[in-house]
């Protein structure tokens, strides 16, 4: 940076402007534009009474299945929307249709996580599904992917981060984006713990490290395991 | 690859600003890339060069990119340290506690334009 004029010019140069050539300070976050659609997002969920979770995870962690298990305990008690986010196919929207939950899918073309644009797109599509206007509890499936989505607010009021026992206990340390910016974290899959070299005490460690509100929950949707308890989070979020 | 859709996002930022400013070309941008806001800084640079050539106004355009330190800091003893590149410490070098975090800039903040 110059100490002269304060300008992050690298380059020998004058400092007032030559010529017809300008130079203007702008200090804007390219993120603006997102966090800005993202607090319309948030008033707009306010106003409907809509409790909304962005859920974020590796692909495969198991989020899907923790749906179609959610609804199936919870369904009858609070009323669930979701909107999916894959690069492709319908195949997980499916999935949610078929347990009697209205559910969207985007597909954002190869892009790597959800914006808050899409998801907005997203809700209005979800309103014309049948059962889509009287949603209390609305699942954000974010496109697998621990790094990218952590960097987008969808206006969510919870983030959670899903992490299965099979990809390793050192993710919170390698991926601290997702693990700072989310208030629930999900370690999922639990059964095999048996087979795999995964600590839950690093895992839990190094995510507390990072964010220390770190709520943690361990589950598993093929032994129970732990499943109350997240049944019991998303009861006291929709209860408060 | 989302640092492709961000310089997609600037690219609309650098057009409104050049109709602001009644120029005709884009010289130089000049972006902060804080080291924890999951951007990868190549991957910026090749968004750029990519997406640039393709607009009379952001042809010639050239960019800087200025990389804030990755900074820690230590839960036990308050002491702060950056680290080059990717690198993240295994311990304090104040007080050799473990209980390390990371600190710092997590934003992508377009700083400065120079156009004509």
């Amino acid at each position: 940076m110059c100490d002269a004029c304060g300008c992050v010019h690298e380059d020998n140069h004058e400092h007032q402007e030559s010529g017809t050539r300008k130079r203007v300070d702008v200090h804007e976050s390219l993120f603006e534009a997102n966090r800005a659609k993202a607090r319309e997002n948030r008033k707009h969920f306010d106003g409907r009474g809509l409790v909304v979770i962005n859920m974020i995870s590796s692909p495969g962690s198991g989020k899907t299945t923790l749906l179609e298990k959610t609804i199936d305990t919870l369904g009858n008690e609070i009323r669930i929307g979701v909107i999916e986010g894959d690069i492709e196919t319908e195949r997980d929207a499916e999935r949610i249709r078929a347990k009697g939950v209205p559910a969207v899918q985007l597909t954002p073309g190869g892009a790597c996580h959800l914006d808050a644009a899409q998801v907005h797109r997203g809700l209005h599509l979800l309103e014309q599904e049948r059962g889509g206007e009287d949603i209390r509890l609305l699942f954000i499936e974010n496109v697998g992917n621990l790094v990218c989505p952590a960097a987008f607010d969808l206006g969510e009021h919870q983030r959670m981060v899903a992490l299965s026992v099979p990809e390793g206990s050192d993710k919170p340390a390698k991926y601290p984006k997702a693990f700072g910016t989310s208030q629930l974290f999900l370690i999922s899959k639990t059964d095999l713990l048996p087979y795999f070299d995964f600590s839950l005490e690093e895992a839990r460690r190094e995510a507390l490290l990072i964010n220390p509100d770190l709520e943690t929950i361990e589950c598993s949707t093929v032994s129970g395991e732990g499943f109350d308890q997240w049944l019991d989070w998303l009861r006291r979020l929709c209860a408060a | 690859m989302h640092e492709f859709s961000l310089v997609q996002g600037l690219m609309g930022q650098l057009e409104t600003l050049a109709a602001e400013n009644g120029a005709e070309r884009i010289l130089l941008v000049t972006m902060e890339i804080g080291p924890f806001s999951g951007v990868v800084v190549d991957s910026f640079r090749f968004g750029f060069e990519a997406l640039a050539p393709l607009t009379p106004l952001t042809r010639n355009a050239r960019l800087i990119v200025l990389q804030l330190p990755q900074r820690y800091g230590c839960r036990d003893c308050d002491n702060e340290q950056d680290m080059d590149g990717d690198a993240r410490p295994e311990d304090c070098p104040c007080c050799g506690s473990r209980e390390i975090f990371p600190l710092g800039a997590d934003d992508v903040v377009l700083r400065q334009v120079e156009m004509e």
